[in-house]
């Protein structure tokens, strides 16, 4: 890739530089990043890289590596501590996105991880719209033997999601992870459900399900669901696919969340805590950052 | 009045670096409305040879000038070889006194049973009998969703729950079709990522089997660049892993969620660019109406805008 070519190159010069912003800035517009962001990123590196006060050879490189992926890094990691449940409390945890981007397959995977831990864990359905959403659930919740909560008559997510927390509030559970419906910032009726949910539930955390497909349409949407609802965390679905999940830096930018677990597969051990050199690596479509940072 | 007037040359023959500056905005202009940086990139390259050694010959701007060559590849490429009349092939297989059959294929998420149910509901306003075959025997709640599509339409769902062959039960349902009369069974699979190779075997097990009329593959429009490979790999695999003596490619494409991105609608691009083959629908909402059909001229008005 783009940083291979700098370390086989003697000679940084500007336009070393450029040549090489250039072959990333492609790497990162082929990964989904957002072409906005590309362009800052070019810009900033560009800036941090002061070629007068630079000495020779291996000094400089270093300092062009170094400030590719501490942009990089930078835009990953939005700079707050994601919400950590506590234990002996009831932590109310809504899931939100849009169609298909992966809720209620993780819903199942995030209480399994926190059950696995000896956490009590359970799940509500609050999703009255999609067909079949409660079987779908319910099917996922006892292949894990997690509790749930759901109905095939009622149709209003708000009483059930409200019914649901209370009702394992009352049992004692520390983790009630809430199911919502998949929607989208173009249809206003759909938001206000999502608001008035979240008003029932009071959740602790909002967690923001995307999918690592989505293309440049992610910011908008993103930053969309965080002026309706208070996420605060970001989970990137199907990353074993070959998408390379640049989408993700949209999201975080949007909704100053960071990313705290990642979709690797259908299955409900396919998850995994999200890590974000690996991630900025996959982003590049490179081989170890850590090697390269050590050069 | 200078800077006005040089922005013109009439007469004069373009080269490479006269349409490089305006090709490069442009091309950034596609990327921002989402169609795929390798398809940007062919693309203006393409435009590009297209306009070197071209004489502009009326009063007009470079930028237009490229603008106008850009437009034109789009609606090109854009614009289906052939038309597709599904109702019209479901009338002339019916005559061989069997149903038509549709598989809907395509990534995890992306639609692909909504839209079948959508496609049912246009069928039976079309006073079709239709029949829905549940092979996706993987996903949880997948079988049960279509029960509640089919009962909201008043239709008959083929199944044999879950964790059986996807393939058999196609076949199984398509007999069975034949057998009741049916004039189409529409065939819902499990969503898949492309590189799952296990998976996509079992898909081109079920498309080899039945040999359906139509193997339609779901996209959204959500997708960034990850819509080229997904389309070049579920073709490479169809050919890769067929066991027909003519293999089955993809023979058309839905485009889902539409309503989701604005005008952000150069996923349409990067899909048909990839396949060739022409976006046979549109979704544009999750509603059994929310079904259209590809404007082309307004595809390209929102990449160009
Ligand atoms: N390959 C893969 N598939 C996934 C992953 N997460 C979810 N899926 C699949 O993506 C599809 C959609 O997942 P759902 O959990 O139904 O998505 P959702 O957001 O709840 O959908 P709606 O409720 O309709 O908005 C299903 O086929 C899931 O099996 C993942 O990490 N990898
Ligand atoms: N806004 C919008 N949502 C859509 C559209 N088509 C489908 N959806 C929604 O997308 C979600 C997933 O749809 P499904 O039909 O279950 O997708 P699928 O491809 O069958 O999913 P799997 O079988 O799990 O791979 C549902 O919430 C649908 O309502 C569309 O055109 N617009
Ligand atoms: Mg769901
Ligand atoms: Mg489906």
């Amino acid at each position: 890739g783009a940083l291979q070519k700098m370390a086989t190159s003697n000679l940084i010069d500007e336009s070393v530089l450029d040549e090489l912003l250039q072959d990333i800035s492609r790497a990162l517009l082929q990964a989904d990043v957002n072409v906005k962001q590309v362009t800052d990123l070019r810009r900033n590196v560009k800036a941090a890289v002061d070629f007068e006060d630079l000495a020779s050879g291996v000094n400089r490189r270093k300092v062009i590596q170094n400030a590719v992926l501490s942009e990089l890094l930078k835009i990953v990691d939005p700079g707050v501590k994601p919400f950590a449940p506590r234990k002996g409390k009831a932590n109310v945890i809504m899931f939100v996105g849009l169609q298909g981007s992966g809720k209620t397959t993780t819903c199942s995977k995030f209480a399994h991880y926190y059950q696995r831990k000896g956490w009590k864990t359970a799940l509500v359905c609050a999703d009255t719209f999609r067909a079949g959403a409660f079987d779908q659930l319910k099917q996922n919740a006892t292949k894990a033997r997690i509790p749930y909560y759901g109905s095939y008559t009622e149709t209003d997510p708000v009483k059930l999601a409200m019914e649901g927390v209370d009702y394992f509030k009352s049992e004692g559970f520390e983790i009630i992870i809430v199911d919502t419906s998949g929607r989208h910032k173009q249809e206003e009726s759909l938001f206000e459900e999502m608001k008035q949910v979240e008003d029932a539930v009071s959740p602790d955390d909002v967690v923001f399900i995307m999918d690592s497909s989505i293309g440049q349409a992610a910011f908008e949407q993103a930053s969309a669901f965080k002026s309706r609802v208070r996420v605060g965390s970001i989970i990137v679905t199907k990353l074993d696919g070959h998408a390379k999940g640049g989408g993700a830096l949209a999201a975080v930018a949007a909704t100053k969340s960071p990313i705290i677990f990642m979709g690797t597969g259908e299955h409900l051990q396919e998850f995994e805590v999200f890590e974000s050199k690996s991630f900025v690596r996959r982003l590049l479509g490179m081989g170890d950052i850590k090697g390269l940072m050590d050069l | 009045l200078l800077s006005f007037v040089s922005g013109f040359v009439v007469g004069k023959t373009l080269e490479a670096s006269d349409v490089e500056p305006a090709l490069h905005k442009l091309k950034e202009g596609l990327m921002v409305k989402n169609v795929a940086r390798d398809i940007a990139d062919k693309l203006c390259e393409s435009v590009q040879k297209s306009l070197i050694g071209k004489k502009m010959e009326s009063f007009t701007t470079v930028n237009s000038f490229v603008k106008a060559a850009l437009d034109e590849a789009l609606t090109k490429v854009l614009t289906p070889k052939q038309s597709v009349d599904i109702l019209a092939e479901i009338k002339s297989v019916r005559q061989k006194g069997r149903p038509y059959a549709i598989v809907f294929c395509g990534v995890n998420g992306v639609g692909k049973s909504t839209t079948l149910s959508k496609v049912a509901y246009w069928l039976v306003q079309n006073n079709l009998k239709v029949l829905i075959a549940a092979c996706d025997t993987f996903r949880s709640g997948a079988v049960e969703q279509l029960h509640v599509h089919a009962e909201n339409l008043g239709l008959q769902v083929y199944d044999k729950g879950y964790g059986k062959d996807a393939a058999a039960i196609a076949k199984d349902a398509v007999r069975y079709g034949g057998e009741g009369g049916y004039d189409v069974v529409l065939i819902d699979t499990a969503g898949r990522m492309q590189g799952n190779e296990p998976l996509m075997r079992s898909l081109v097990k079920l498309v080899s089997l039945n040999n359906p009329d139509k193997v339609l593959f779901v996209g959204e429009a959500l997708v960034g660049n990850d819509a080229v490979d997904q389309l070049t790999e579920f073709n490479k695999k169809l050919v890769d892993f067929s066991t027909l003596s003519t293999p089955r490619v993809i023979d058309g494409i839905v485009l889902t969620k539409f309503d989701t991105i604005d005008d952000k609608v150069g996923a349409a691009v990067s899909m048909v660019y990839t396949t060739g083959q022409p976006i046979v629908f549109v979704g544009t909402g999750q509603t059994y109406n929310d079904l259209r059909r590809c404007n082309v001229e307004s595809l390209v008005d929102s990449l160009l805008k």
